[in-house]
């Protein structure tokens, strides 16, 4: 029944193909990040088990944690690309004359992310850092990122034109 | 004609009884025409195992006076001289049937819900057909049971997890690795328990495994044994920059491993995960190691109260197979060849 439809609001704007880079990549990546938060969390569930002797490891359908800990790693690293693509061509879109890029809320609490990202996967790749300690922060790095969805964005400028 | 078991089994009888009363399997076909002959059965079949000895036959007689009868040709088979009591059972139908099909599904064995006596039953049965000794009551039966054995397999948890350490440790380690081929294997002591859970890792896909004992020779035996090599005692802890699982079985009276030593060699192997396996008594491995990222130890004690809870769910199994069974029966004694009854049914 089309005269029960909601009306529809402007046609979005699909002219300019960075813009729609930009949020398809960001899009993407919080995807990749969600997974990897979740497989972090089977991780360290099966892992505590593991370690304290329950009998619930073995009853669970999980797979082993070796693979659990490298579908984590692969997904952050996933995400973490699709990331910094949206990043850089969101620098590339116009702005206000006179914004700076990282003024922003938003641009700004993402980059501090990234950041955090960068540092997970660099201490896991290079320095050894123990799985444990990185399957963690990889599933409380997600909590900081939804925060970015919610309460950044409704701050944001450039993403409220 | 009616289905009839005698026998006895773990449940009833000790070992040293039970060892008295076993039919070796050449004697059995002697022992299937002898009983044939003698009238008390039409059909035939004599389940002879470790645990129990239980002779299933198809009797044109009455119940009670096949179970005596059978129960005199027991005795006279093993010229056995002894009081025979409460050991011996007798079961009529529907109560025989459905003693078969629990035989056949592991519901009576030792170790509840194992696999070997079906093998064990099937082989009785192939072997008393092959003489021509059953016919067609003890034929459904026993395919009946099977398709039961099969069924209650499937549908339960009757079967599910390891009842032993040694399949327990092997389940351990497959919740760790994701593939056992490319994970390396050290056996330190080399004991009877470290060479069955080394053989149990094998079966799983576990290419190398390296020996060490105290007295190189046996470490050599074991290592040939296994396909595997053999180290030097002294040498064990180089080799932990390579393995990824370790058991641990041997004579030391105190601990040849803690985490002083453990912590350098984890540093040295990236953290990659290590499953510690420590089955010697008195413990070889310290228990603080555990505490260490990604090392994960488990003692015997450990592993067999995995193995205990899993033989916990099993029996929270057995009422349902038990419904199954009983449905089963019910539904065989309906069919027609079991409907026409002969005046002892």
């Amino acid at each position: 029944m089309p005269s029960l439809d909601p009306p529809h609001g402007p046609k979005p704007d699909f002219s300019n193909w960075l813009r729609s880079l930009h949020a398809a990549t960001i899009l993407q990546s919080y995807g990749a990040f969600g997974l990897a938060a979740v497989a972090a969390g089977m991780f360290l569930m099966q892992q505590h088990d593991l370690k304290f002797h329950k009998l619930r490891a073995l009853l669970s359908l999980l797979p082993s944690i070796q693979r659990l800990e490298l579908i984590t790693l692969r997904l952050t690293l996933v995400g973490f690309v699709l990331f910094t693509t949206g990043l850089v061509t969101g620098a590339q879109l116009p702005r206000p004359a006179g914004d700076a890029y990282l003024a922003d809320p938003k641009v700004l609490w993402s980059a501090l992310l990234w950041l955090v990202y960068l540092e997970l996967i660099v201490a896991r790749l290079f320095f050894g850092r123990s799985t444990r300690r990185f399957t963690l922060g990889v599933a409380i790095t997600f909590v900081f990122l939804l925060l970015t969805f919610g309460i950044t964005n409704h701050f944001s400028g450039l993403h409220n034109p | 004609m009616n289905v009839v078991v005698i026998g006895l089994s773990h449940r009833s009888s000790p070992v040293e009884l039970r060892e008295r009363f076993a039919f070796a399997d050449e004697k059995i076909p002697g022992a299937l025409a002898a009983l044939r002959e003698s009238g008390i059965a039409s059909e035939a079949a004599i389940l002879s195992t470790c645990n129990r000895v239980e002779i299933y036959t198809a009797t044109p007689l009455a119940p009670e006076t096949a179970f005596a009868e059978l129960k005199k040709f027991l005795v006279a088979q093993h010229a056995f001289e002894g009081a025979l009591g409460a050991e011996l059972y007798a079961l009529a139908e529907p109560h025989s049937l459905q003693h078969l099909f629990k035989v056949a599904s592991g519901l009576d064995s030792m170790v509840i819900g194992e696999t070997e006596i079906f093998g064990q039953l099937k082989d009785a049965y192939e072997l008393a057909r092959a003489h021509q000794h059953t016919g067609a009551r003890l034929n459904k039966a026993f395919q009946r049971a099977f398709n039961t054995a099969k069924h209650i397999r499937t549908a339960t948890n009757i079967q599910r997890g390891s009842v032993s350490v040694m399949s327990a440790a092997v389940e351990l380690a497959e919740k760790i690795f994701s593939s056992l081929a490319e994970h390396e294997v050290l056996v330190i002591g080399a004991g009877e328990t470290s060479e069955k859970t080394a053989r149990a890792l094998q079966s799983r896909g576990v290419k190398k495994i390296t020996v060490t004992n105290r007295s190189p020779e046996r470490a050599a035996a074991l290592a040939a044994a296994l396909g595997g090599r053999a180290v030097p005692f002294e040498n064990w802890p180089e080799e932990f920059e390579r393995v990824d699982i370790a058991i641990s079985s041997t004579a030391a009276p105190q601990h040849i491993l803690d985490r002083a030593k453990l912590e350098p060699l984890m540093k040295r192997r990236r953290n990659r995960p290590l499953l510690l396996i420590d089955i010697a008594v008195p413990r070889d491995i310290d228990p603080a190691v555990n505490a260490l990222d990604n090392v994960y130890l488990y003692n015997v004690d450990d592993l067999q109260s995995i193995a205990d809870d899993y033989l916990k769910l099993r029996k929270e199994e057995i009422a349902r197979c038990e419904k199954i069974i009983a449905e089963k029966v019910a539904a065989l004694l309906a069919a027609n060849q079991f409907s026409t009854t002969d005046g002892h049914g």
